[in-house]
């Protein structure tokens, strides 16, 4: 049978496989503002971006199809024209987002500070900000040099304890990697740096601390408030945090007379120096500490105080900052000896010993054999050693050996 | 019957770890003892949580546990420790150390 000749138009795939690379670049290069670079292109290849949509018989020679979306493709050459060409360079060191150039209309040349969203049809994707190069050295200097505690340069810096500390050991090998002469990845990093947001070191420390890069001040919710729990109080009764976490360990309720009124950055204070303990509710496996309000579980408690303060004198504040500075060396010095307190408890349970001899160091724990560990058929837990008779639970089912979480 | 304080074998294929027991001398090397002192860990494990200093001086360290109490109860009603618990009792300062005379 002989190829049938149509009397239609022609479909347009088929000449755009065999046409030029041009045009395949025009076709795929939709005018939506993402795909800018490539629209670029294009546009380059037309000999007049100011009248682009005139019909380009050149290129088309083969087709009879009126070319399509030309509404959409006037608009993008608009668009790469007016606000799109500020896009076309970026200022070194700063993100080029879409939004950037609207907003630094707006708000003057260091645009919206915090306002960050690549997205101009996605308000609600915000891109987190990184710690800029200068404020992640400042962060080293002063708690690995200066010896300044985590916990004051996380309030200074408005950046999480556990990512000051990261960064330490972050930038501490990354001088290792130094001294080494190992390569490291500078383009990549400066190009990362580009491409989101930095929150950027302050020379004036009010000033960092009023832009802080993180909430510093966090808590994740506590498994025992999981809880729903209908706890009648009557309406003469104070019922506060801390009697809300009585209530949610089960212990019994207060005493009329035991609030002390101590502030939260002195119960962690008495709690690091042992001077205060917390009590315990539940007999033999199921025992546990009460739960404490958050104010004292927070990182940072002592900021309560402070804002209470300044509330309290805006007039004297530099009186207050440094009643905040003694406050902060305080519970730095209870903290040491808490940590002081727990090393020499383990010295105490593991005797370590070097012999010439050898090359190994020996720990010799203390352990105890007696009926309360071993219990009546010696088969108990808490025994030293392997224990005969009684199958190890490792190739169970569901036993998970690789560790779920990391304690901080 | 002679009652000894040797070590036991448990752990793995190229994991050993041993319990110290107190057994019949002639009764099998793993069978049930008369009861289990402590534990000895022979496969060097690395320090962690050190400082660059404190890294470079550091050794590996082999863990023991041992309840002194019994161990030196045993020895008092005249258990007698194998060659390898001799010298885990004697870095314990329970026994002297042997001292080794070459043939």
């Amino acid at each position: 049978m002989p190829p049938r000749i149509h009397s239609q138009i022609i479909p347009n795939s088929l000449l755009s496989c065999r046409s030029s690379a041009s045009q395949t670049s025009t076709h795929s290069s939709l005018p939506s503002p993402s795909c800018a670079p490539l629209s670029k292109l294009s546009c380059s290849r037309h000999s007049t971006p100011s009248a682009p949509h005139l019909p380009q018989q050149s290129s088309r020679s083969f087709s009879s199809t009126p070319t399509t979306q030309t509404r959409l493709r006037e608009t993008m050459f608009q668009w790469l024209t007016t606000e799109g060409s500020e896009l076309k360079s970026h200022i070194p060191g700063t993100t080029n987002y879409i939004t950037d150039g609207r907003n630094r209309k707006k708000f003057g040349p260091e645009g919206l500070p915090g306002d960050s969203k690549p997205f101009p049809l996605n308000p609600h994707f915000k891109s987190e900000r990184i710690l800029s190069e200068e404020l992640r050295n400042d962060i080293y200097q002063r708690v690995v040099v200066k010896k300044q505690s985590v916990r004051a340069v996380s309030t200074d810096t408005g950046v999480d304890m556990r990512r000051v500390a990261a960064v330490c050991r972050l930038v501490e090998l990354e001088n290792q990697w130094r001294e080494q002469g190992k390569p490291l990845a500078l383009p990549y990093a400066r190009a990362v740096h580009e491409m989101v947001p930095t929150t950027k070191l302050q020379r004036d420390a009010r000033l960092q601390r009023e832009r802080p890069h993180e909430q510093i001040n966090d808590l994740p919710a506590h498994r025992l408030t999981d809880a729903q729990i209908f706890y009648p109080v009557s309406e003469s009764r104070q019922f506060t945090r801390v009697d809300a976490g009585r209530v949610f360990s089960a212990a019994p309720a207060r005493l009329r007379g035991d609030d002390q009124g101590d502030q939260p950055w002195e119960v962690v204070r008495d709690l690091n120096l042992g001077e205060r303990r917390i009590e315990a509710v539940g007999k033999g496996d199921g025992e546990q500490r009460v739960l404490q309000p958050a104010d004292v579980r927070i990182p940072h408690p002592h900021l309560i105080t402070l804002e209470s303060e300044r509330a309290a004198n805006p007039d004297s504040l530099r009186d207050v900052w440094r009643a905040h500075e003694k406050r902060l060396k305080e519970g730095n010095e209870a903290e040491e000896k808490r940590k002081q307190r727990k090393q020499e408890a383990r010295d105490r349970q593991v005797f370590r010993i070097q012999p010439k001899s050898s090359r190994f160091e020996f720990r010799i724990k203390d352990v105890v054999v007696s009926k309360e560990t071993t219990g009546t058929d010696g088969r108990n837990a808490k025994a030293p050693g392997r224990r005969y008779g009684v199958p190890r639970s490792d190739r169970k089912k569901g036993q998970v050996k690789i560790p779920t979480h990391v304690l901080v | 019957m002679v009652v000894r304080i040797r070590l036991s074998r448990f752990g793995n294929k190229h994991q050993p770890f041993y319990n110290i027991v107190v057994a019949q001398a002639r009764t099998a090397r793993d069978s049930k003892p008369l009861e289990v002192i402590g534990t000895f860990n022979p496969l060097p494990q690395q320090p962690t949580n050190l400082s660059n200093e404190e890294a470079k001086s550091a050794r590996p360290y082999k863990d023991i546990a041992l309840d002194k109490a019994r161990a030196s109860y045993w020895l008092g009603v005249g258990a007698q420790p194998s060659d390898s618990v001799w010298r885990i009792l004697s870095l314990a300062g329970l026994v002297q150390p042997k001292t080794h005379t070459p043939k």
